[in-house]
């Protein structure tokens, strides 16, 4: 017995990956259906936005690539969701070039096919702009100076959405889709804190760390954090009848819990594994 | 369903594949993917700098469009002409009249202009000093942007959000135990925290025992973190998987399977190949 604990430690690591493999990958074709229960940070969000006035433009930034895209797309969705469903026009700025494929994918799924809004009116793409926080810092004195026209080349007097909107004092609510630098920290840094805008954050979880004393210190209005955070708002919006099923982050959670599971188990049997042979080592 | 969507599927499954089957051990399909993805990225990367940032933020202010550049002062005549010889260099960088996307002549950006061709001097060592003088401009620019947003938002603001009440009663004056409890984690973890890095005093006997605290609570920190990683990391290979289910359907033509089927069997004949090189 002791002799199997020891050599459990020292096991071919691409066992593991073998078996990491298959516990993500049977959920994905045989769902089990686990429940996803909100947390706090994500009800915070979602309340935020929920009390956004009908009247209030939204900022939603899109600063995250096709790489952290199974994170933070189903949150851009959702958001965008929740944010049509309420009637609120929302302008969208990217401070990272693929945020800019990213935010027509949503628009195209979001705002075309499933609320059949106007470009211009309920919903405009400023596009990309290089600077990070210069951007963020350049708008909060004036849009035209920094977006002279959108990602379609409309020059931005031209668009209604736009009419009133000379900078960042003109805005409601910021939601910035945060992959690293440039994003959500530097909105706080440089839009919410010098402002006062009321700004909420969803995140990579490998950030959630980092942001989350901003979000205790009142500076962000909750966190939707990695894919769990996206089930959860996904979930939000099946429990208070804005979309009628869950999305693509709450399927995948079977997959992520039972991961983690064996991900536990795994450390669980390192552990006695080492103490096994710890106690070995010391007997000789 | 396009010919283009297919063969992208096809790239993006066998890209996939190879970049997972290092998780084997090195082989020919990982080198493969690992260079494409080094030489895409640098050309990538390269591209969206000077079509997103040089090209309009630069030269769209230095030259502008216009339609009729006879109609200009004497100094811009000659500046365009100056751009005329761009435009004979390429039609396509620099086309006729000046650069499209209603941007505002802006003569200053020569400054710019200059100190980004200083940065360029660095790779020729007699006058790579030229680089210490865009870099100094860089670095005190984003001192400067940086200081008041760090100092406002990370400093100040998160003092302020640590000064918390130890003693809560609610409008019906009941005590808030869990409230309480919660403030005086945060209190006791950013102080004793915070005393870890003051290196000043020889951290023994009570400071110490504070110091030993500090650092109970920074490695429950670095184990959020590290669970947050797992988390992050298991939800890219659940898109990734994802993305492989799609693209295992007949309508890209069973993108995932043969082409599993292919490299498994192609890592399988190399490694007996090998190990017959061994044995021999």
């Amino acid at each position: 017995m002791s002799k199997f604990l020891e050599n459990l430690g020292s096991i071919d690591r691409r066992y593991i990956f073998l078996i990491i493999a298959i516990v993500v990958f049977l959920p994905l074709i045989f769902p089990l259906g686990l429940p996803v229960e909100p947390t706090n940070l994500t009800i915070d969000s979602f309340n935020a936005i929920d009390k956004i006035p009908k009247d209030e433009k939204v900022l939603v930034s899109f600063d995250y690539g096709p790489s952290t895209k199974p994170e933070i797309h189903p949150m851009a969705i959702a958001v965008l969701r929740h944010l049509f469903t309420k009637g609120n026009r929302v302008i969208i700025t990217c401070l990272w070039p693929d945020g800019l494929f990213m935010a027509r994918q949503a628009l195209q799924q979001v705002a075309v096919e499933e609320f059949d809004l106007t470009y211009g009116v309920d919903y405009v793409n400023l596009g990309y702009r290089p600077g990070n926080e210069a951007v963020i810092k350049g708008i909060t004195r004036s849009f035209p100076a920094n977006f002279a026209v959108d990602s379609r080349a409309i020059k931005i007097k031209n668009i209604p959405l736009m009419n009133g909107v000379q900078s960042l004092k003109n805005i409601g609510f910021i939601f910035s889709l945060s992959a690293g630098y440039p994003g959500s920290k530097e909105w706080v840094q440089y839009a919410s804190d010098p402002l006062g805008i009321k700004t909420s954050t969803g995140v990579t979880s490998i950030q959630v760390n980092e942001i989350l004393p901003f979000v205790k210190s009142g500076q962000l209005q909750g966190i939707i954090a990695g894919m769990p955070g996206a089930a959860e708002y996904e979930q939000l919006l099946v429990n208070n009848d804005i979309h009628p099923v869950i999305g693509k982050a709450g399927k995948s959670m079977d997959a992520q819990s039972i991961a983690h599971l064996v991900i536990v188990l795994f450390i669980v049997i390192g552990n006695i594994s080492y103490f096994a042979k710890r106690k070995k080592e010391k007997k000789y | 369903m396009s010919f283009g969507s297919i063969f992208g599927a096809w790239v993006t499954v066998f890209l996939t594949l190879a970049i997972l089957s290092y998780l084997y051990k090195d082989n020919p399909f990982y080198k493969v993917a690992e260079h494409i993805y080094v030489g895409v990225s640098a050309a990538y990367w390269g591209t969206i700098a000077f079509w997103n940032q040089v090209w309009p933020n630069l030269f769209g202010r230095l030259w502008p469009h216009v339609n009729d550049p006879s109609t200009l002062s004497k100094f811009n005549q000659f500046w365009y002409k100056i751009y005329n010889g761009l435009h004979w260099f390429s039609h396509n960088v620099f086309p006729e009249n000046g650069i499209p996307g209603n941007q505002q002549q802006n003569l200053w950006y020569i400054i710019a202009f200059f100190f980004g061709l200083f940065m360029l001097a660095r790779l020729i060592p007699k006058i790579s000093w030229l680089g210490r003088w865009s870099l100094a401009y860089v670095v005190g620019m984003a001192a400067g942007l940086r200081i008041y947003g760090f100092m406002s938002s990370n400093v100040i603001a998160q003092i302020h959000g640590s000064i918390l009440p130890l003693w809560i009663i609610n409008e019906k004056g009941a005590i808030l135990y869990g409230q309480m409890i919660n403030n005086l984690v945060l209190i006791v973890g950013t102080v004793t925290g915070l005393f870890y890095f003051f290196f000043s005093v020889e951290h023994k006997g009570i400071l110490g025992k504070i110091s030993r605290v500090g650092i109970y609570f920074l490695m429950i920190s670095f184990g959020a973190s590290f669970g947050f990683a797992v988390m992050g990391r298991i939800s890219l290979l659940i898109g990734r998987f994802n993305k492989l289910i799609e693209y295992s359907h007949k309508q890209y033509g069973y993108a995932t399977l043969i082409l599993l089927v292919v490299m498994v069997l192609t890592l399988l004949i190399l490694n007996f190949k090998k190990t017959e090189e061994v044995t021999e």
